[in-house]
């Protein structure tokens, strides 16, 4: 898939080219995206988080289109996380729009974004820990399969979340530890688990957050090959926060540079390993991380 | 939290239906004024002081609920220990009542130090509904060990003669025990709040409200500060308590039910905010007082007798609360981001 | 030999495996066949008076748990709903001359429409909000029984006469059921909706909805981002709750001849929190336990009167054990701070395990 997947942009890129939107150049970021939001798989207008004084999320635009592996980064504190929060409205924006698929989904809650196909992973590792690695990924398959609330007291939809679960377990290699309490995986098990419940809900756009934090270094390549495979076998798009420059560098499509809550820039690798505004965006991190 | 349902209501000027409700309501007052003027008065009193007792209570349990993440149950409790121990000192010791309102507050003060240090201190940083369970069993073996020592039947003691009298304002008369406790309602908000926005202990306070590791890093023994404002929250109830118990006596329910209505004072006020639970406390008081001698007067001058609820002054904190949460569920003054 | 052997290990094997996956109906018969005759003992009560008191607050604990052991949310207001079951057989016998039959059902269906109302408007707010809410509802609902509207919950004095269905036979404090010419002692009838009533609660717990009910327990934000609607599960789990509340109630209205004004009072709501929460929130069995010590604490402590303590003679503990509820109160309190998940039955679980453990150890050498 990443293979092809460049000339996908490259076609994406060409008919917005044609089709220049006057909406689409109201934000501070917007030139940087090539495609409109509405005709993008993952669009965003203007998103913007304040808490208080501090603008969090200030007035990004985002158009991922379909197929698409994007890389989001960005130094701490460039409202990565939080970008991601009100893409899924677990926090509400304070002003934006959000579009799946072009259709504007911006006031929805935040349980119904899984069931139009938008899901998203967290950076710390979310469980059910109490229960076991399959029962994590059935309980999710389950509310794919029944919606959002279903008041099934007999257990008619049991079944096929069953089978569900199986699948995206062997499809993540967890499919050994499906008996195992959740909260006794190693970090690393966590990590693929929370990926597999994401993947559970059968998305069609998937935000992965940090899902290699915390890993070794060997760990990490398996998570990104991980990653790849489940992209290119389920036709996903995906969008992803970052640290490791080695794995974004490489493997990403495209890349947005966040920088306190605004877009700093968008392009390919390429581009933006020669951006010299990257390069001073970084250069305070540098020295701690060194990840550039 | 379920943002479909709970989404906050903008603020904006005031609609047709509640313009209509206001103008309602001040039909409703301007008539209660012409049929009974002085007892409406006399009630709108009556509710102000009662405003402020349920004010008192509301503000040490929101001090504690806001510094310790803990609604201490117990605290309806404390307040009811502080009206008996009026009633030990006054009644059986035969004590004068003025040294009753100085060391029963701080024994019961005392009293929630220990009930802090024993129990709650174990459970700060988990789970705030196990606090609230094991504050609420306290609060169970206070009530019964009160039970034990003064009895079942409701108690009231004589306080001295000046609170037995009454002052005539204008056309009024005022019972001085109530001139008394809405003073000292008044001195205790202001010293709260001198305390708090006025003092570095209620600074280093309000920073470890903020970032609590932050604060100890500064060198702040946070604990013991903990300690201290567990001791004044239950030091005022206490002191509520006594004031509460020279007004109209004491009895074993008083506890459970303070707490829980200063509880709806805090929710309609809005959580975290001292000048909400202030407002919210007043308006309560005076709903309870206020509204049967309304309702009476409306039925009785439009000749719907029928429609007079009787009691239905106690109903009235949980009617405003239930209105609050449906229009506004943040409460009057409440803070985004307070109850998710 | 190794052919004719195989099999029947095999078979053991899903014996085993069908005794522990149907565990709970197997314990709910066994409790229920057991705990006349075992309280009856001499060595225990010496009397089955409270057994079906037992039975229905059990039921009653079960019901609450489903709320707060299985997702999460505490509710100091559940007298609400025991309540109006009771009230509602009352009024419907008194006043409206109904069938109990009809009366009962009208009773759980207004309990659970209440309970829809309550949760609607409460279950956004944080957990200890909700908490309290319950409580400040509970509160109202009392004041409101309390004024008689209409006349119909006779305000403070209850409903007593008029009350007990036409099949009741009661005589010096046994109730017997009279049905087409035979009698059965009311246990009886109490335990066979007992049993249906915590049978039906076991399947909620273990269906899909249960499952999930327990996956936003454990991780409320996770649940919501897995497009899970959190709230309207709290709601039903709510007002599902409240259904089998009533339900007990519906039955406390025949053992108690009557409605009182307290079965709405905070300390009917605070009880069954007692005993659910020393009895072990996170067990299906757990509250039942609880319940059960609750009951036979209070029967056992305030019949002794007098107790035998070496070295000083005998002690007359009547007037401490009097206010047994501070003790009791004591040893709750105690179980929140050292464990507030496992209670007594986390407690006997795990000796249980213990001895088993032993037991394998010994037989295997």
């Amino acid at each position: 898939m990443t293979d092809t997947s460049s000339d996908d942009a490259t076609e994406a890129e060409r008919v917005t080219d044609d089709a220049t939107d006057p909406a689409s150049v109201t934000g501070p970021g917007t030139d940087h995206e090539s495609l409109d939001p509405t005709e993008a798989a993952l669009g965003a207008r203007g998103l913007t988080k304040r808490f208080g004084e501090l603008t969090a999320v200030g007035g990004v635009d985002l158009a991922v289109p379909e197929g698409e592996l994007r890389a989001i980064i960005g130094p701490n504190g460039a409202g990565k996380t939080t970008f991601f929060n009100v893409l899924t409205n677990a926090l509400e924006p304070t002003a934006g729009a959000v579009y799946l698929h072009g259709e504007e989904i911006t006031g929805t809650p935040q349980y119904a974004r899984p069931h139009d196909g938008l899901v998203r992973s967290f950076q710390s590792n979310q469980l059910f820990t109490e229960q076991t690695v399959h029962e994590n990924v059935r309980i999710v398959a389950q509310t794919a399969e029944q919606g959002a609330f279903s008041l099934d007291l007999l257990g008619r939809g049991r079944d096929l979340a069953t089978e569900r679960a199986h699948e995206v377990l062997e499809l993540t290699e967890l499919d050994d530890l499906a008996e195992e309490t959740a909260k006794n995986l190693s970090h690393g098990d966590q990590r693929r688990l929370g990926i597999a419940m994401a993947l559970a809900t059968d998305p069609s756009v998937l935000l992965l957050d940090e899902p290699t934090s915390g890993l070794g270094a060997v760990e990490t390549e398996t998570t990104a090959d991980l990653i790849e495979d489940i992209q290119s076998e389920l036709g996903l798009t995906l969008l992803l926060i970052e640290h490791d420059m080695n794995i974004v560098l490489s493997r990403s499509d495209r890349i947005t540079v966040l920088h306190r809550g605004e877009v700093l820039t968008t392009g390919t690798p390429e581009e933006i390993r020669n951006d010299d505004a990257v390069q001073e965006a970084y250069l305070g991190e540098r020295d701690e991380e060194g990840s550039l | 939290m379920s943002v479909a349902t709970l989404a906050s209501t903008p603020d904006e000027l005031p609609s047709i239906p509640w313009l209509l409700a206001g103008l309602a309501l001040l039909a409703v007052v301007i008539v209660t004024l012409a049929v009974r003027p002085q007892l409406f008065i006399s009630n709108l009193v009556g509710g102000l002081v009662y405003g402020m007792i349920l004010m008192m209570i509301a503000l040490g349990l929101s001090l504690i609920l806001g510094l310790l993440g803990v609604v201490n149950f117990a605290h309806g409790a404390l307040f009811m220990l502080g009206a008996y121990g009026a009633y030990q000192t006054v009644a059986l010791f035969e004590l004068p009542f003025w040294l009753a309102l100085v060391v029963v507050p701080i024994g019961v003060g005392l009293l929630g130090v220990l009930m802090e240090v024993t129990v709650l201190r174990r459970l700060y940083g988990e789970d705030p509904l196990i606090g609230l369970l094991a504050t609420f069993g306290v609060a169970l073996m206070l009530e019964e060990a009160t039970r034990a020592q003064w009895g079942g039947t409701p108690l009231s003691f004589d306080p001295p003669a000046v609170l037995r009298a009454s002052v005539q304002v204008g056309f009024l008369e005022i019972a001085t025990t109530r001139l008394f406790t809405a003073a000292v309602g008044a001195l205790v908000v202001g010293g709260l709040y001198v305390l708090m926005y006025r003092t570095d202990f209620g600074l280093s306070i309000r920073a470890g409200l903020q970032d609590q590791q932050m604060a100890e890093f500064l060198g702040i023994d946070i604990p013991k500060r903990f300690t201290i404002v567990f001791f004044i929250g239950a030091a005022i109830a206490g002191l509520s308590g006594v004031l509460r118990g020279a007004e109209v006596g004491m009895d074993l329910g008083m506890g459970m039910d303070f707490v829980i209505l200063a509880f709806v004072v805090i929710v309609v006020g809005g959580l975290g905010s001292i000048f909400g639970s202030v407002v919210s406390a007043l308006l309560i008081g005076v709903a309870v007082f206020v509204t049967p001698v309304m309702l009476r007067a409306a039925t009785t001058v439009a000749g719907l007798e029928w429609l007079y609820v009787s009691g239905i002054g106690g109903l009235m904190p949980f009617l405003v609360m239930i209105g609050v949460l449906l229009v506004r569920p943040r409460g009057l003054f409440g803070e985004e981001g307070l109850l998710e | 030999m190794s052919d004719a052997t195989e099999p029947t290990a095999d078979g053991r094997d899903r014996l085993l495996a069908s005794i522990s996956r149907y565990q709970v109906p197997i314990g709910i018969l066994l409790l229920v066949g057991l705990l006349r005759p075992v309280i009856a003992h001499d060595a225990l009560l010496g009397s089955s008076y409270i057994a079906s008191s037992m039975l229905i607050w059990m039921l009653f604990a079960a019901a609450f748990n489903l709320l707060y052991g299985y997702s999460g949310l505490l509710s100091f207001g559940h007298a609400i709903f025991l309540g109006t079951g009771i009230y509602g057989v009352a009024i419907g016998l008194r006043h409206f001359d109904l069938p109990y039959l009809v009366a009962a059902p009208i009773g759980v269906i207004v309990a659970g429409l209440i309970a829809y109302g309550i949760a609607r408007l409460i279950v956004g707010y944080g957990e200890i909000y909700f908490a309290m809410l319950t409580l400040a509802f509970a509160e109202a609902i009392h004041f409101v029984v309390n004024a008689d509207p209409f006349g119909l919950t006779g305000g403070a004095d209850g409903l007593r006469s008029g009350t007990t269905p036409g099949w009741i036979e009661s005589f010096r404090g046994q109730s017997v059921v009279q049905l087409g010419g035979g009698e059965f002692d009311l246990y009886y009838f109490v335990a066979i909706v007992f049993v249906l009533a915590t049978l039906a609660l076991w399947q909620i717990v273990r269906s899909p909805f249960g499952r999930t009910l327990v996956a936003i327990r454990d991780n409320e934000e996770l649940a919501r981002a897995m497009g899970i609607s959190t709230a309207r599960y709290q709601v039903w789990a709510f007002t599902l709750s409240g259904i089998f509340s009533a339900i007990a109630g519906t039955l406390l209205v025949i053992r108690n001849s009557g409605a009182s004004l307290e079965n709405f009072g905070m300390m009917t709501g605070a009880e069954v929190i007692l005993m659910s929460i020393f009895g072990g929130m996170s067990y299906f069995f757990g509250p039942i336990a609880g319940a059960f010590s609750w009951f036979f604490a209070r029967e056992y402590l305030t019949n002794l009167e007098m107790v035998a303590v070496p070295l000083l003679g005998t002690v007359d503990v009547g007037p401490i054990l009097g206010y047994w509820r501070f003790f009791f109160g004591f040893l709750f309190v105690v179980v929140i701070v050292l464990s507030p998940r496992e209670g007594l039955w986390g407690f006997v679980r795990s000796i249980a395990d213990r001895v088993r453990r032993r037991l394998t150890e010994v037989i295997r050498e």
